[in-house]
């Protein structure tokens, strides 16, 4: 009988605190329908008291990463035949990171070549980490506040455009991909110079809208970044068309995939100002 | 101190999520707060991991860049799911387990895309896809976790005997 009563107890104690959690998260989301930056300083501190943890791991990973693949292996070899063997597997090893070097040296060049053509101050930065869950659309990266990196700052790739910051640390940033709900980009097509509004769709490709049925688009056609939007510089590239219909009013529905493969980035670069 | 301790393992989960999903595409697809919060429904109380849903949630948002309450109103659902059902379900069976698991997984899931609907943004069929693999993968894991942590702590309190 005594647990029968606590068990009850203990069901309607979950009950009284299960129904007003749940109104207090809606009541968040309703707030932020009015005030969207109202809960920034609860995602700045998030950020802040993350930022050192996830800094430090990355570093970690790193050489965590490289130590093994130097040292570790080599402990327990103890006849000829097996140290030759690790010698051999070293060398692939050793032959592979310097493919990853190779690699990253020929990602890094273009990314330098691309900085020397834009007008703009520009910072590189390091992808650090992605969020949790296969929808993330946001990167961090090791840059922040102290770097002068600001908040709506575009963050940009040899191949296109990336997203912008939106929340800034003093040493890391978070960073809206376009292929977020939330994001939206000014954009035109490089060939008619057609305006129009390139929203994230929570998939891997965005919808391009507001493009008028009457105008010529494609599949193929490369769209461009327009500047009207006031945060992303004109002129950069932001994916190509591919998927082009007639929709039900006056406009397109327009379907481009992104210039940029978000799921590989590793460095990027971010414009510190656009003036 | 206790609901300290809740809100540091929270904060852990989310961040080390973070790190391993930016290191092993896996985690993309294993979601660790959830199985914090399925452990603190199981092992602990309702009422704790209600308030671990909650935060989990709201830092997943916060970490996700998504207005702060989506994953929070899904996380406190789920756990009130898996705390509600664990009790009343034979759970001794695994594929019961998992079935609990994988349900407070998608009512989650399901629970947010209402919530996307109702505020008018785009979610698409990637969402679904991934909430699904998700649920599965997640739900996998979980029982595997805690059948060997019964089984351990069932070995040791033999031992002791």
């Amino acid at each position: 009988m005594p647990s029968n009563l606590s068990s009850r107890k203990n069901r309607e104690r979950a009950a009284a605190v299960f129904i007003p959690l749940l109104f207090f998260q809606l009541a968040l989301l309703s707030f932020q329908i009015q005030n969207p930056a109202g809960v920034t300083p609860i995602k700045m501190l998030v950020l802040a008291i993350q930022a050192p943890i996830v800094n430090v791991s990355s570093a970690l990973s790193n050489n965590i990463g490289t130590l093994w693949s130097r040292y570790v292996w080599l402990v327990g070899a103890r006849a000829e035949n097996e140290q030759l063997r690790e010698a051999v597997r070293q060398l692939t090893r050793l032959n592979l990171s310097y493919e990853q070097v190779r690699l990253e040296n020929i990602r890094l060049n273009r990314l330098l070549a691309m900085k020397e053509g834009i007008p703009y101050a520009t910072v590189g930065a390091r992808v650090i980490a992605r969020t949790p869950g296969f929808l993330s659309n946001v990167l961090y990266i090791n840059r922040g506040s102290r770097d002068g990196v600001e908040i709506d700052a575009p963050v940009i790739c040899a191949d296109g455009i990336i997203g912008r910051t939106v929340l800034v640390a003093p040493d890391q940033s978070q960073v809206q991909l376009i292929t977020n709900p939330d994001a939206s980009i000014g954009v035109m097509m490089e060939n008619t110079r057609t305006l129009g509004v390139l929203s994230g769709s929570g998939s891997s490709l965005l919808d391009l809208k507001y493009v008028s049925n009457t105008e010529q688009i494609h599949p193929g056609d490369v769209v461009l970044s327009s500047g009207f939007d006031t945060i992303f510089p004109k002129g950069f590239k932001v994916g190509e068309v591919v998927d082009c219909r007639k929709g039900e009013g006056v406009f397109y529905q327009i379907r481009v995939e992104p210039a940029v493969d978000f799921y590989h980035i590793e460095e990027v670069s971010v414009i510190l100002t656009k003036h | 101190m206790k609901y300290l301790f809740l809100a540091l393992s929270s904060f852990l989960a989310i961040t080390a999520q973070m790190i391993a999903g930016n290191n092993f595409f896996i985690f993309n697809f294993l979601d660790l707060s959830l199985i914090l919060v399925s452990y603190y429904a199981v092992y602990r109380s309702r009422t704790q991991a209600l308030f671990v849903g909650s935060l989990t949630g709201l830092l997943l948002d916060a970490a996700m860049g998504w207005p702060l309450g989506y994953n929070g109103f899904g996380r406190t659902l789920a756990a009130f799911i898996i705390g509600l059902s664990w009790k009343r379900l034979n759970t001794r069976e695994s594929w019961v387990r998992f079935a609990i698991i994988a349900g407070a997984s998608l009512a989650s899931s399901a629970s947010m895309l209402i919530l996307f609907w109702i505020m008018q943004r785009a979610a698409g069929r990637l969402f679904i896809g991934a909430s699904i693999l998700q649920a599965l993968v997640t739900s996998f894991i979980t029982v595997v976790l805690f059948t060997a942590m019964e089984t351990y702590r069932h070995n040791q309190a033999n031992k002791s005997h």
